[in-house]
């Protein structure tokens, strides 16, 4: 009963998502502001989707969404949209839309065309991940990665602006990137949503060591998993610094910021498809 | 000291002063333990790391997070931003503490400014008022040709920069010292068994603690809807002879003792045996799959045994006996629960039922409390630096004619622009508000 009220919102999360991305493309073009509205709406219905399916599931299994790669993926989506639906509130920023949102759709693609149901169904976890520590750990990495996902849009558009800007010249650039916010605020706000999210990890790395510390005894041992948070830390850390200290804002700026969230993607994907896994259990 | 060797001196601390280094630093230690993660790390997987060509073995590419130049570059970034932080304490402490009001209209922040014109008095009085409503800390100065103000709000994020830092290095302290004092080691025994906790096998650094440990039992224990609750050992503290602690852990759950934790980290089945020989008993534990052996004191036989596995409710035993190096058994048999059988005319043996091994990860790491404080300092700096940043409003109230006069404010844009400009807005509207 719950499982399948699961599966019900786990679909109406994909539709969703993937109708409010494609009405956010089509008022980016449009203009019209009853379609702006509808994406908006679409996206919160997606979130409420989302975390009821993240909840049933907590339900079901008893535990923190952590025992695959299933319900990873599913709070890392969630944190795309929770991160998302607050900056275009805050910041009046529907253009962002048609950005973010194709990471979640191709996120919940992933998960449709390469996990087949007997791969997303909770799993018995074992002993060692039977703690709290673990719950703080999947929620700061949620908000982290979905910040992330966040300053790499805002990047994006900066990037697209910017070289609209070079080729036309000084006149103000026209078409869709004219719906962008300036340059300036582009960058501002990316610095912001990294700014928010570098504690996050830090806290996310930190709780996943107490963690290990009470299961293994060991704080931290290296694993690639491991090793790839840090490296996604330690470019963050240098998006910081570059930007603070060298003035390094736009165009540096936005590609470290891109180049942050591939680690983070890479952090997920890469070590468990491509790296000889040892953080097995994420598997 | 001589003129070349001050310049040298400085030389090195202008090195290691640099920005540019430290970010260097990172992104080579970043790429460093990227390498890690592809090459086959000999803790981690050691059979491939021994397959890697010896070149890089040499260099420490397959036990790269130990390798001297590893540390070595964590050391250099450590002395960096020591450097770093030392040259930057007094700026931040003046930014902070000490600061002074404007003393004349070029020193009000350029980019961030705002003008209200009104009466001398009235200006003065109100802005001390809104300045105290809103919590800030200020200082004024009163000279003949001007009044002028300085006030800051959230100053301790000032050090939100330095305390992340120092806490990095706190960290990698943290880190020698558990690798330096603390010891890792590993043992897996059967229930009933006592061993000197010297007997451990050890990884890494040395043992010095004298007491010994006594499995008392060992379980694994499922869960009504047949997945695993978790492992359980009861076990005891000895010293010499004499039971002074005992606990019950499980996996997340360890015991401290004296500064050493034991972790549940594994579990195996195993089988409890009493061997009778010359009419003296004493018990047996052996692990399943031949996995350990009993050598009879006084002869050359060894036993070992499998656990049968089928669905009779008494659980029963295959054992198997050798005799000095040879490869085929000499005796072989089953045995059901509290039944004997007679060893080589040696020793009586009787199975008495199953027993469970269990292995604990024993560690020492007087780092580990280091570690945590450097965590709460990264943590703690880095609330500071980025939620809870620092607003610093200034001002210089200059008469226009009699009792008129202009008040120029201005705020530090820091990292935040667009925020600081709406902070210095809202703070101008509420001085407007008051002296109307
Ligand atoms: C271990 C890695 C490091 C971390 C986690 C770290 C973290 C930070 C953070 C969070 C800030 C505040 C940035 C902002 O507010 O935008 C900062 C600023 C700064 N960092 Fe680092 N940092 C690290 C390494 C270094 C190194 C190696 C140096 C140079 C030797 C350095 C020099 C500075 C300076 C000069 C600032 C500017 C402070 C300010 O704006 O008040 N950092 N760092």
């Amino acid at each position: 009963m719950l499982e399948s009220l699961e599966i019900a919102m786990f679909y109406s999360l994909v539709i969703a998502t993937t109708l409010c991305m494609l009405l956010y493309f089509v008022w980016l073009g449009s203009k019209n502001e009853l379609i702006g509205r509808l994406a908006t709406y679409l996206t919160i219905v997606a979130l409420i989707a989302n975390v009821f399916a993240i909840i049933l599931r907590m339900i079901t299994s008893g535990h923190a969404p952590l025992s695959n790669g299933y319900e990873f993926l599913l709070t890392f989506v969630g944190g795309i949209m929770a991160v998302y639906l607050f900056t275009e509130f805050r910041y009046k920023l529907r253009s962002l839309g048609a950005f973010v949102m194709p990471i979640p759709f191709l996120l919940l693609l992933f998960i449709i065309m390469s996990m087949g149901p007997d791969e997303r169904i909770a799993q018995a976890i074992p002993p060692a991940l039977k703690s709290q520590w673990l719950t703080f750990h999947v929620l700061t990495a949620m908000f982290a990665y979905g910040a992330f996902a966040v300053s790499f849009s805002l990047a994006i558009m900066y990037l697209l602006k910017f070289s609209k800007k070079e080729d036309e010249k000084k006149s103000e650039p026209k078409g869709i990137v004219s719906r962008f916010p300036s340059l300036e605020r582009l960058d501002e706000l990316a610095y912001k949503v990294v700014g928010f999210a570098f504690p996050l990890l830090s806290l996310c790395i930190i709780t996943g060591a107490i963690w290990a510390n009470y299961a293994w005894g060991t704080y931290w041992s290296w694993d690639p998993k491991e090793t790839w948070s840090l490296i996604t830390w330690i470019i963050y850390a240098g998006y910081l610094h570059a930007r603070s200290m060298y003035g390094w804002k736009g165009k540096g700026a936005a590609w470290l910021a891109i180049f942050g969230f591939v680690a983070v993607i890479f952090t997920f994907f890469g070590v468990n498809y491509l790296l000889p896994g040892l953080h097995s259990y994420a598997q | 000291m001589t003129e070349s060797s001050k310049d040298l001196s400085d030389r090195i601390w202008d090195i290691f002063s640099s920005m540019k280094l430290g970010l260097a630093l990172l992104g080579i230690i970043a790429f460093t333990a990227a390498i890690g993660t592809v090459v086959p790390q000999i803790d981690q997987a050691p059979q491939k790391a021994e397959a890697v060509s010896q070149l890089w073995i040499t260099m420490g590419f397959t036990h790269l997070y130990s390798a001297v130049w590893f540390r070595f570059l964590l050391g250099l970034l450590c002395i960096n931003l020591i450097v770093c932080s030392t040259q930057r304490f007094r700026g931040i402490y003046k930014r902070t503490f000490k600061l002074t009001p404007p003393s004349n209209l070029a020193r009000v922040p350029q980019k961030n400014r705002l003008v209200i014109q009104g009466e001398l008095v009235a200006l003065r009085e109100s802005v001390q008022e809104v300045l105290i409503q809103e919590g800030f800390r200020f200082t004024l100065s009163d000279q003949p040709d001007h009044w002028s103000f300085i006030a800051i709000k959230r100053r301790l994020g000032n050090w939100g920069s330095l305390v992340t830092h120092l806490s990095f290095v706190v960290l990698v302290v943290g880190a020698l010292l558990g690798s330096l004092l603390g010891f890792k080691g590993y043992f897996m025994e059967g229930a009933g068994t006592t061993l000197p906790i010297q007997a451990i096998e050890v990884s890494k650094g040395l043992i010095s603690e004298t007491f010994s440990v006594r499995i008392n039992s060992a379980e694994d224990r499922l869960l009504p809807n047949g997945e695993r609750d978790n492992w359980y050992t009861d076990m005891s503290i000895l010293e010499s002879g004499q039971e002074v602690a005992r606990k019950t852990l499980s996996v997340n759950h360890p015991f401290k003792y004296k500064g050493i934790t034991f972790y549940q980290a594994n579990f195996a089945d195993g089988a409890l045996f009493t061997a009778e020989i010359n009419g003296k008993s004493s018990p047996v534990v052996l692990r399943d799959h031949r996995q350990s052996f009993y050598q009879a004191p006084g002869t050359d036989l060894f036993l070992v045994t499998n656990l049968e596995r089928n669905l009779a409710k008494t659980p029963s035993v295959v054992f198997q006996v050798y005799k000095g190096t040879g490869n085929e058994p000499i005796q072989t048999g089953q045995l059901k629960s509290g039944e004997t059988v007679n060893v080589q005319g040696a020793y009586s043996l009787t199975f008495d039922g199953l027993a469970g091994f269990t292995g604990l990860q024993v560690k020492k790491d007087p780092g580990v409390v280091v570690i945590w404080l450097g965590c709460g300092l990264l943590l703690g700096g880095l609330l500071l630096a980025f939620y809870w940043q620092p607003l610093v409003i200034s001002g210089i109230l200059q008469s226009e004619s009699g009792k008129q006069g202009n008040l120029t404010v201005g705020a530090l844009s820091g990292k935040m622009t667009d925020s600081t400009h709406k902070a210095l807005e809202q703070f101008v509207s509420s001085v407007t508000k008051m002296i109307r």
